[in-house]
């Protein structure tokens, strides 16, 4: 398969100006400077069948169409590169090694909208990746790709480059612009959306890095090209980050529709040290987790995830052995999202807080017959009632790891300790 | 708004209650504001940090790849425990969530570095290398 | 305007479009549970406990937050609904430390209101509670109690929005969310208590009022506000004849949901103190009890012997009081000079949000019932000082203790030929006086005060006068009786009837037009 998000990353100075033009780099930019209206761009976006990287997965043509064409406000595009989701480092990589295809999206993506100003908000830990960015900025500005009239054509843009400090929640979009605007990421409630009342109350896009980065190639190579790859609803290629248990870690650049099963023992080298695989978690940690028996089947992309029961999500993929102690698994990521939660709405910040305890208590011997029941109660009292979309990514895992692993739970309650022997 | 606490925090090594009035004032915003802004991101510091600030990721990937013995092992080799700056105010210690850098656990951050593919042996020497 | 129908648990509603539904469902007398929602703040959506239910949709919707839609279905009590409000509830109780019988909010909690409602059944949480910061001292007026907070940030918005000083924010995460000063900050705006009303909890409560009287045995009634001539509309509550605290009452055409603090605590200078129980007289070496008949007697006799004279009505006397002393001193004194008390003072911008320069709550209105001649309250006072009348009426205002520089005051006053003053207690002025009248304070009387902008509002009693006192207005009555006028009145119903027959600009106004919100004066 050609690859289209890692075409570069292999490449000796790939994060340069020149090592990503010498590479066909802001061709795309220039065909769409020169031949494309924005609405054509927005078209062709379209036609590719591209969706939203972030977790979502909202296609982002439609995105893009949601902006009103006529505000007298200024409107803005954000990448957001806020990359927290336990389990993916794929926005990592691209900002490290590819920055001038994240660059060359967002131009595209600015363009395409009529907006003068973008922002990249970064999460604040990622130091090295800031600087590797914004040197590409700036570079990006001396080549005339950035500022003002781009290219000659008499539409210009700038592009800031934000930090941010610490806080998953600015994952988020609304959360995000929170912080973009100076306060703390607390998610806006919605309506109304941001494509109408965004960043400071103006028209706003926010975007992916990874959604930003398939942008040039997309329009280079053709939508229709894009479209022949993946399935009939998920189309073209996904990053899938792969950590945990596996022999091969890293980042796959897959096509959509590829074999799970294959991908994870072929491609990945399967389970090391002659273990068996108990149960992965194919789209980071706020997704619910799939058994070894559930994976057969199942395909990368959005529908065939969603058909297993879980969600392609990040494409943050967690493998667990047969050593792992589900129940600590569960404590872990429920302790995540209960130090995450942002705290403003109630069922979020209260619950996250006594899943977490009752998972704690679980694991270390103090559960109760009660508990697992208590927790799927909780969680699905948290879900689908939140302001953002937190809620039900830390209510979905929860759940999943009482309900596919229910009898190792109750082995804990039972024996009043910790039943797996290995750490988890 | 980040970005100016960021200096700040540059500037006065931690932003306490002085350096957030500093901002606020700079900024034109109440200090309640610069305040609930502050205690709400996990980077900014309301007290002092050592010298080298070391992060140990300990969410799931990382976990599963050994994080919790090399947590354990910093803690013994600086004698502090989780939050807590050594006497010297040379190291702090905090257990931190995911630094997308899964594939690569159990990984640590010191100041801005990231540390990956951590060992008993590497930690070792990266702490020696740092007194 | 644009009309919206759509249908709340059944029922077919109209309502403006751009409303939400939990707007358009209170219009409609259908209430839904809410606690960071109140209709002066900006929208957090915060607390979750408005979920409803509507069609199409397939989540639950904040009713806060939704606006509503032709043909919209809105269920507010369906199963799925319910079910959401006992889980917010919940979350809601579980690291609440569930202290009521200590808690001063108890009766007027909607924790407790709701629970009542909606939830009534055993913790589940069996974990150790979250523990905050207790019994915080905020400011003057405000104390609070982190562990009973729900963070809906009522009081957060109302110091961002209202009056935009700032001074509490959120700080923290997750469940070690909470509300709190920068430290050292004081919270000590002119508005600071409002924030203890908008708490829907007992996180932030009433340091003047906390522990005095559990609210279920207050006394609750409708009144104005006697600090300034903004006319705040209140809730006079009270209890055992006491007043235990001012609450504000909703007027969107004055004072919307709020009042000041200073306002909010006057009730204390002006109600607590020691009464007098029965009239007084001078004879040889000062000031005797007598009975009514001798000193309203001495009152008419000597004032009419010697003009001119001066009044000086309160800026707190009813418009139906101002009318009969209008008569009455010009009755006996036909060149008499009156005013009401005025002076201003300067307010700040926080200020300026609902206070009026002035402490005179009914100026306005005490000069349209005639209590004004040409120069106004402070060339009297000069002339007064000065000498140029014979004999004064002074009703509830202590002017020497107003005007610390008195003492060519003290001297004139002391000068004069006959001196009356009406008041609720034996002050410096009345000290002075040749009788003293013991009379009401705002909180006993009825009647009717007219705002700075002219706005008619009405005063009810919340109190009963002490023994040996009369109202104000009876004295008056009696006043003019005794003059030989035309007998006044009885009452203030029947006053205020005759104001609007003869006072033009209060033509066709009568108690039940003024109501409870007020009436507005043609200008």
């Amino acid at each position: 398969m050609e690859k289209i998000l890692l075409r570069n990353v292999d490449a000796p100075e790939s994060h340069t100006l020149a090592a990503y033009r010498s590479r066909g780099g802001y061709r795309a930019l220039e065909k769409v400077a020169r031949e494309m209206s924005p609405a054509r761009v927005i078209e062709e976006v379209k036609a590719s069948g591209l969706r939203g990287r972030g977790g979502a997965g909202f296609p982002t043509g439609m995105k893009w169409g949601f902006v009103p064409k006529d505000s007298p406000k200024p409107k803005y595009v954000v990448c957001n590169a806020d990359e927290s989701e336990p389990g993916t480092f794929k926005d990592r990589l691209l900002i490290e090694k590819d920055p001038h295809a994240i660059i060359e999206g967002t131009i595209i993506a600015a363009y395409s909208i009529g907006s003068h100003t973008a922002f990249i908000y970064i999460r604040g830990e990622l130091a090295y990746a800031s600087q590797v960015l914004q040197k590409a900025i700036d570079e990006s500005y001396q080549a005339g790709y950035l500022g003002k009239s781009i290219l000659g054509t008499g539409y210009d843009l700038d592009v800031v480059l934000h930090r941010g400090a610490g806080a998953y929640i600015c994952g988020e979009e609304t959360g995000l612009l929170s912080s973009l605007e100076g306060g703390k990421g607390w998610p806006k409630v919605k309506p109304p959306f941001p494509a109408t009342h965004g960043l400071f109350g103006c028209p706003t896009v926010v975007n992916n890095v990874e959604t930003l980065a398939a942008l040039p190639w997309i329009i280079d190579q053709g939508a229709a090209q894009y479209a022949a790859l993946g399935t009939e609803k998920s189309k073209g290629t996904k990053l899938f980050s792969v950590s945990g248990h596996i022999r091969k870690p890293g980042v796959y650049e897959v096509e959509m529709g590829y074999p799970f099963k294959r991908f994870l023992e072929e491609d990945c080298g399967g389970v090391p040290n002659g273990r068996h695989l108990k149960g992965v978690i194919p789209g980071g940690a706020s997704m619910p987790v799939l058994r070894a028996d559930e994976i057969g089947e199942v395909r990368m992309d959005y529908e065939s995830f969603q058909a297993a029961g879980t969600m392609l999500g990040s494409g943050g993929v967690i493998v667990m052995d047969e050593t792992t102690c589900m129940v600590k698994a569960a404590w872990n990521i429920a302790r995540f999202f209960a130090h995450e939660s942002c705290g403003q709405c109630s069922p979020c910040r209260e619950g996250c807080h006594w899943m977490e305890k009752i998972f704690w208590r679980v694991e270390n011997g103090q559960g109760e017959s009660a508990d697992l029941d208590l927790i799927l109660n909780i969680s699905g009292n948290i879900m689908g009632n939140t302001i953002c979309p937190f809620g039900d990514a830390a209510a979905m895992p929860a759940a999943a790891f009482i309900k596919k692993y229910r009898a190792e739970f109750e082995a804990h309650i039972a024996e009043k300790r910790c039943v797996i022997s290995a750490s988890g | 708004m980040l970005p100016v606490l960021y200096l700040a925090q540059a500037e006065f090594g931690y932003l306490g209650t002085d350096a957030i009035e500093y901002v606020a004032k700079i900024m034109g915003v109440s200090t309640a504001r610069v305040y609930g802004v502050v205690t709400f991101y996990t980077m900014l510091n309301m007290k002092p940090i050592g010298r080298h600030h070391i992060q140990v990721c300990r969410t799931l990937p990382c976990a599963l790849a050994g994080a919790e013995k090399i947590t354990a092992l910093i803690k013994a080799k600086l004698g502090i425990d989780a939050g807590e700056t050594t006497s010297d105010g040379k190291f702090s210690l905090l257990e931190v969530e995911c630094l997308a850098s899964c594939g690569t656990g159990p990984m640590m951050q010191v100041n801005e570095d990231y540390h990956e593919n951590l060992t008993e042996e590497r930690v070792t020497e990266i702490l020696q290398s740092l007194k | 305007m644009d009309l919206v129908k759509l249908t709340i648990d059944g029922r077919e509603v109209t309502t403006t479009k751009g409303r939400t539904v939990i707007q358009a469902a209170e219009e409609a007398g259908i209430a839904i549970p809410h606690y960071c929602y109140h209709p002066k703040l900006a929208i957090a959506g915060n607390c979750r406990m408005c979920l409803v239910e509507i069609e199409k949709m397939p989540k639950l919707q904040i009713a806060c937050n939704t606006q509503v839609t032709e043909g919209m279905e809105v269920r507010t009590q369906s199963p799925k609904v319910l079910q959401a409000r006992e889980a917010v509830m919940e979350f809601f109780l579980i690291n609440h430390p569930l202290d009521c019988p200590i808690c001063d909010q108890a009766g007027e909690c909607w924790l407790q209101d709701y629970y009542m409602q909606h939830d009534l059944r055993k913790s589940r949480f069996i974990e150790g509670k979250h523990h905050d910061r207790k019994r915080e001292i905020f400011g003057p007026h405000v104390v609070f109690d982190g562990e009973r907070c729900i963070k809906c940030t009522r009081c957060v918005r109302f110091l961002q929005e209202v009056t935009r000083t700032e001074e509490l924010t959120v700080v923290n995460r997750g469940d070690h969310s909470t509300i709190t000063l920068f430290p050292g900050k004081v919270l000590d705006n002119p508005l600071s208590a409002n924030i203890n009303d908008i708490c829907p909890v007992g996180a932030l409560t009433d340091r003047d009022f906390r522990f005095r009287v559990r609210v279920w045995y207050l006394q609750k009634t409708p009144s104005i506000c006697p600090g300034c001539s903004t006319g705040c509309n209140i809730s006079i509550e009270s209890y055992q004849n006491r007043i235990a605290r001012f609450k504000p009452r909703i007027n969107e055409e004055v004072n919307s949901h709020w009042i000041c603090d200073e306002g909010r605590y006057c009730f204390h200078a002006l109600t607590e103190v020691e009464r007098l129980a029965s009239p007084l007289i001078r004879q040889e070496g000062g000031l005797v009890p007598t009975d009514w008949q001798t000193a309203l007697g001495t009152v008419v006799s000597r004032l009419s012997a010697a003009p001119p004279a001066a009044g000086v009505l309160s800026g707190r006397s009813t418009n139906e009081e101002a009318f009969l002393f209008a008569k009455l001193l010009k009755q006996l004194s036909p060149q008499a000079r009156m005013e009401v008390f005025y002076r201003e003072r300067e307010l700040t911008e926080v200020e300026r949000i609902l206070k009026s320069p002035d402490r005179s709550p009914n100026f306005r209105g005490i000069r349209d019932m005639g209590v004004s001649s040409d120069g106004g309250f402070e060339p009297l006072l000069r002339e007064l000082a000065q000498g140029k009348f014979s004999s004064a009426y002074i009703v509830a205002e202590d002017l020497l203790a107003q005007f610390a520089a008195g003492q060519e005051l003290r001297d004139a006053l002391a000068k004069l030929a006959f001196l009356v003053v009406q008041d609720t207690h034996l002050s410096e002025t009345a000290r002075l006086a040749h009788v003293v009248l013991p009379a009401t304070n705002f909180a006993e009387k009825e009647g009717t005060y007219t705002n700075r902008k002219g706005r008619v509002q009405r005063l009810s009693p919340a109190l009963v006068p002490p023994a040996g006192v009369l109202q104000d207005l009876e004295i008056f009555g009696r006043l003019l009786s005794l003059a030989g006028a035309p007998s006044a009145p009885p009452n203030s119903r029947e006053v205020f009837s005759q104001i609007a027959r003869e006072v033009s600009r209060y033509q066709g106004l009568s108690y039940e037009r003024i109501g409870t919100q007020g009436v507005q004066l043609e200008t």
